[in-house]
């Protein structure tokens, strides 16, 4: 198994955020918010010292915990930094993108790590459907046209047009081509059947977040059985979890650290109007505000308990990577580290830590 | 939704044979090469709200006395051709009529102002079809069935005109000869595909695109072989964008203000 740091460039003032979204720019300072930045590249060169083979990044909108709306300008960044690790984007929110425009960032970025890029697809969170003004209608089918273009406009050698259902591109002809041919390796971040389903049939990877082991277990189960029938078997790394870790040196100083927290863990709000009409435009239902009784214009926090996928001392973490890789056949570990309220130095000192009494161990699985 | 044109039937001699044609519409003339095994395609209703449209409904490979190499056909379409539209003519072929109509864009090249290739099975750099004998007939020419739900089921007759097509794309073999000519056509060339053309391998539209000087590739997403069943609109705006402007079609001039 391998592990992957997930660099969000979390702001370091984050846990003065309100816990809803969008953060309000008002909320930002410059001199915090370059110091923030250097922090985070500092994390993802310390991690690549500490073991890690990968470090990642996602396209997140709107908001200082992940403060990396285009996840192409900070890998390049930090490619520059770190020479060994891949760097993997996962991923791009393909609905919400010019698919040829994320295509030429991807082939620009495998040029310039020599080859060490790993791309992702992703559809986005609900709210950041309200991102550039995409009907969430839509969203499911701009994510597979842009990742049919995407791929397409990454291998084919000569100029084409493109007629989609979204995407009318009449010249298209990506230059650099990806130095790793014919594609770097491809990860769909998904849960839902269709994309899980298309992953299956182009061969390509899945990632999967923030899911308990179990849950994650039923999604690799028909992941696998999708492969079987197009006649392939993924391999290892093609089995990406993204999990958010609190490492303790012990198991009680973990429990001790998770008593302390005041507040939800990641300090988002619950439904809102607007959340639950995303959420019903992307299942095709129409939401009429007539029929809401009560309810917040701007979203209601509920005050949800710490959401983690794994917390404890090194023992305890390994177990419960243990269990992913046994019961779902992960291969990568892909790890938020910067929790609400833990800041550059506590980050550190678990990287520090994972890469001392965890990272040896899980690397025998 | 694309108002029908009235279509009305002649026949021309040509090479000592009588071509069957329908023609409609005025302005200036296109000339389409098709079998029409699923009747008269919206693309040339729509064409013909603008155009002159004639469709040489030539290139059945059942025969009708008609010869089977595309080579041959064009020495007939083309004569055909010329007779109908004296002064030149836009020329159109889908599937095995684009096989004829390449030949008759090189047998005929003054007459040939701009070529349309559609689904061509004229190059098959792989050899041939992909295998698709797990697939039930239609399927195999669609990326998806769903798209195409007024497509006229299959006649169970295993003699029909969509049995005799099928069975011919699946025949269907390089045409060596005409790929090495390629570079001697000179006018406005686009070469359309659907992206999950099972007839046709991924590598086939490059070759057009590398080999014919003016020629342009044109991937309809979401489209298998009959791109006309499942994304006519697509079709429709990208044939009628380029028989207009023929090689600036790729310069956008579609207006994006919102607001004014």
């Amino acid at each position: 198994m391998k592990a992957s740091y997930f660099g969000p460039m979390g702001y370091s003032q984050r846990h003065l955020f309100p816990a809803t979204w969008p953060i309000p720019p008002s909320y930002h300072d410059p001199e915090t918010s370059v110091q923030s930045y250097q922090e985070g590249m500092t994390e993802c060169e310390f991690a690549e010292e500490m073991g890690f083979e990968w470090v990642s990044f996602s396209e997140h909108h709107y908001s200082g915990r992940i403060a990396t709306g285009n996840p192409a300008v900070m890998a390049a960044a930090v490619a520059e930094r770190c020479k060994k690790v891949k760097i993997a984007i996962l991923g791009q929110l393909l609905p919400l993108n010019n698919p040829v425009r994320a295509a030429e960032e991807l082939a620009m970025l495998d040029n310039m790590t020599n080859g060490r890029l790993i791309i992702g697809f992703l559809r986005g969170t609900p709210n950041e459907d309200q991102v550039y003004t995409m009907n969430p209608a839509e969203g499911r089918g701009r994510l597979r046209e842009g990742m049919d273009l995407v791929l397409k406009a990454l291998t084919e050698p000569e100029p084409f047009s493109w007629e989609g259902r979204y995407h009318q591109f009449r010249t298209v002809a990506v230059w650099p081509r990806p130095v790793q041919q014919p594609m770097p390796p491809v990860i769909v971040a998904t849960r839902s059947d269709d994309s899980i389903k298309y992953a299956a049939d182009h061969r390509l990877g899945l990632g999967v977040s923030f899911i308990p082991v179990d849950q994650m277990a039923k999604v690799v189960e028909k992941y696998n059985g999708w492969c079987q029938d197009a006649g392939w078997q993924p391999e290892s790394d093609q089995i990406v979890y993204r999990g958010s870790i609190y490492l303790a040196e012990t198991d009680k100083k973990a429990d001790e650290w998770l008593a302390r927290l005041k507040g939800p863990t990641r300090g988002m709000a619950g439904p809102s109007n607007v959340i639950r009409a995303v959420q019903a435009a992307r299942s095709g239902e129409e939401f009429d505000l007539r029929n809401v009784i009560a309810g917040s214009a701007s979203g209601d926090v509920t005050g949800a308990g710490p959401r983690l996928s794994f917390m404890g001392g090194p023992d305890t973490i390994v177990e419960q990577m243990k269990a992913f890789h046994d019961r779902c056949g992960a291969g990568v570990m892909d790890l938020f580290f910067q929790q609400l309220n833990t800041d550059h130095r506590e980050v550190m000192n678990e990287i520090e830590l994972f890469g001392k009494e965890v990272l040896p161990r899980i690397k025998e699985f | 939704m694309t108002s029908q044109a009235e279509f009305k039937e002649s026949q021309i001699e040509a090479e000592g044979l009588a071509i069957r044609y329908l023609e409609a519409g005025k302005g200036d003339t296109i000339v389409a090469l098709d079998s029409l095994t699923w009747g008269m395609p919206r693309l040339y209703h729509a064409l013909a709200q603008k155009y002159r449209v004639v469709v040489l409904e030539a290139p059945t490979p059942d025969g009708d006395g008609l010869p089977k190499s595309p080579k041959n056909l064009a020495a007939i379409t083309a004569q055909a051709s010329a007779s109908l539209a004296p002064d030149g003519y836009s020329l159109i072929g889908t599937s095995l009529g684009a096989n004829a109509a390449l030949w008759q864009a090189l047998q005929d090249p003054e007459k040939t102002q701009a070529l349309v290739l559609i689904s061509s099975i004229a190059i098959l750099p792989s050899g041939g079809p992909p295998e698709t004998s797990g697939s039930p007939p239609v399927q195999s020419l669609l990326a998806h069935l769903e798209n195409a739900p007024d497509l006229p089921p299959l006649a169970p007759s295993g003699a029909s005109r969509e049995h005799v097509l099928l069975e011919s794309l699946k025949e269907a073999s390089h045409d060596a000869e005409v790929e090495s000519r390629l570079g001697d056509i000179q006018c406005a060339t686009l070469a359309v595909f659907g992206v999950e053309d099972k007839m046709v391998s991924s590598e086939a539209p490059r070759v057009y695109r590398a080999k014919i000087p003016n020629c342009n590739i044109s991937l309809v997403y979401d489209a298998g072989h009959l791109i006309e069943a499942e994304r006519p609109e697509a079709l429709i705006n990208l044939v009628l964008d380029f028989v207009e402007r023929r090689e600036t079609f790729i310069v956008g001039r579609e207006s994006r203000v919102i607001n004014p």
